[in-house]
């Protein structure tokens, strides 16, 4: 979210909160979430994409709330109503085709016929796998269709395949098509929000949930572009509460101004300031000393915290003011004392969607086998699996994998140690808890930063550059 | 099975085969992953043990400190779905 955009957002929320009837309240965030996406998505080189992947998200949130529904259950008449709101949203942006708005929602979007013909066979095709699939297989095919769908999107590889396609079916030169076209935002966050509800359904957990509640859970304006991923009956419960909820109450419009202040000034204050000097490509190859780039180094890791905590602020703040209650997603990282209390602390709603959707089911499949493997086996699977899907959930790329597999070293070995040490240290006094505190948050905090070069760098050879030039060593690259 | 008895079961499951401390005192309100007495991956054991003791499946969003840090908040789970 960019200033313009957060303005945009606070203005809205004045309007929700002073004038719109409180009944409407749902009503207005499901709608008002649907535009957004389509203008918070940034405008594509790929003819009609920036239209064609917001409607995407809405049709497969869509299908996903009809999946997930119990089959005992049949759409109600404010199920119809929210559905045919959004599809009449969906072809009145189309008809922006025609004329001019001074709203930039969209770039020219395809004719109306197309959009609706492209709808039709979709939401069809999908009615048609309910009628004739078993509950349980729908369940299971919608899940791997997500994860086929998120692997092309974040696999450069595949990306750059599916751009080239794209462009020849608008008729563009594809020998120019690049990985980067598919820039789909908010996709990430839909697609894991949309399998933790379908593993939900799975385990009988999900609560029953209205088409505007289902569609307002997946794309939350707010929380569209990067999260906090939040549990479906956490926020159904705020939804329900918005026509209770006063619309003039000073305190919580105060909490919610000030978290935004505060993420704004993370943000764009210190994290834009940082970002001058944080470790890149190009200034890792201009890095003239060791300690300049130990400097780059914790620039970026502290660029990273400020930039996502400032816009997670941001996004929780927002939610306040329209009255959603969003999830925490940091907790001072940085000084925590062992990489397993970091993990916990850091990208929160992620590592808890890991938890429960990676690390606890595989956990839990290997402890039921005959004859059960060691406990350390288990945990190193199911470590390594779980870091190795976040690392790669930001793109499916080498030093991504790199980076996930250096976290689950740390978590691993801390494990070893906690559990070898456990009895040592609570016979250990007060002082010398301390010391041993302070030295377990140096030595996290170093892991970590040295962890976020495999981020910084695009490849392992301009890593492997960069951790020598840490080290003193001169390996031939840069820096 | 009475409350009293998934209690014990979990109580002599977590001290002999979690904490590995048999004459360890635990209480029935005492944190047991927030106390530092056993960590998030015994939250999967015991959740496997419930299932083989107990036939009861708790789905892994359930298993986190909040909802399962006390033999009290373990026991009232497990009871809950038991049949």
């Amino acid at each position: 979210m960019d200033l313009a955009q957060i303005a945009v957002m606070l203005a809205a929320a004045a309007l929700y909160l002073m004038i719109l009837p409180a009944r409407w309240r749902g009503w207005a965030l499901m709608i008002g979430s649907v535009v957004a996406i389509y203008w918070l998505q940034p405008s594509l080189a790929i003819r009609w994409l920036d239209y064609a992947l917001p409607t995407a998200i809405l049709a497969i949130t869509m299908l996903g709330w009809y999946f997930t529904l119990p089959q005992d259950v049949k759409p109600m008449r404010a199920d119809i109503a929210a559905f045919t709101v959004t599809i009449l949203i969906v072809l009145t942006l189309s008809l922006t085709r025609y004329i001019d708005v001074p709203l930039q929602l969209t770039t020219r979007p395809p004719p109306l016929e197309t959009v609706a013909a492209a709808l039709a066979a979709l939401l069809l095709g999908g009615v048609l796998l309910r009628r004739f699939l078993p509950p349980k297989a729908l369940l299971w095919l919608a899940m791997i269709g997500l994860i086929v769908l998120f692997g092309v999107v974040k696999t450069p590889a595949l990306a750059q395949e599916a751009a080239r396609l794209l462009r020849l079916n608008a008729g563009q030169d594809s020998t120019l098509a690049a990985g980067s076209e598919l820039a789909w935002l908010g996709f990430s966050y839909v697609a894991f929000r949309l399998i933790q509800t379908i593993r939900d359904r799975q385990s009988g957990i999900l609560p029953a949930l209205s088409l505007s509640e289902y569609l307002t859970f997946i794309v939350f304006a707010p929380a569209f572009t990067a999260g906090p991923i939040a549990r479906a009956e956490n926020f159904t419960e705020s939804f329900r509460a918005l026509p209770g909820m006063t619309g003039r109450d000073a305190q919580r419009i105060t909490v919610g101004l000030s978290r935004i202040a505060a993420g704004m000034f993370k943000k764009f204050v210190i994290a834009d300031s940082l970002a001058a000097f944080s470790l890149s490509p190009v200034l890792a190859e201009q890095a003239q000393t060791t300690g300049s780039l130990w400097v780059m180094l914790y620039a970026y890791g502290f660029r990273l915290f400020f930039d996502f905590s400032g816009y997670t602020d941001i996004a929780i703040g927002l939610g306040i003011l329209f009255g959603i209650l969003l999830p925490e997603n940091f907790d001072r990282p940085y000084l925590k004392n062992n990489i397993t209390t970091f993990w916990q602390s850091w990208h929160k709603s992620l590592s808890d969607w890991v938890r429960f959707y990676v690390y606890s089911p595989l956990s839990r499949s290997m402890l039921r086998r005959k004859p059960k493997p060691s406990n350390y086996v288990i945990i190193f699977i199911s470590t390594a699996a779980t870091m190795v899907v976040i690392g790669l959930w930001h793109e499916v790329a080498i030093p991504f994998l790199i980076w996930g597999v250096w976290h689950a070293g740390g978590l691993f070995t801390h494990k070893v140690w906690s559990d070898k040490t456990r009895a040592w240290y609570r016979g250990l006094t007060a002082g010398r808890k301390r010391i041993w505190t302070a030295a377990g948050v140096l030595i996290t905090l170093q892991f970590v930063m040295l962890g976020w070069v495999w981020f910084a760098m695009p490849t392992v050879n301009q890593a492997l550059a960069v951790f020598a030039g840490l080290f003193g060593l001169n390996l031939g690259g840069a820096p | 099975m009475t409350e009293t008895e998934v209690r014990e079961k979990l109580r002599q499951f977590i001290l002999a085969d979690l904490i590995k401390d048999p004459k360890y005192a635990l209480t029935d309100d005492e944190g047991v992953v927030s106390g530092g007495l056993i960590d998030s991956f015994a939250l999967a054991e015991i959740g496997v043990f419930a299932e083989q003791e107990f036939n009861v499946y708790i789905p892994d969003p359930d298993l986190t400190v909040a909802k399962m840090n006390t033999l009290n908040l373990m026991t009232a789970r497990i009871m809950r779905d038991i049949k």
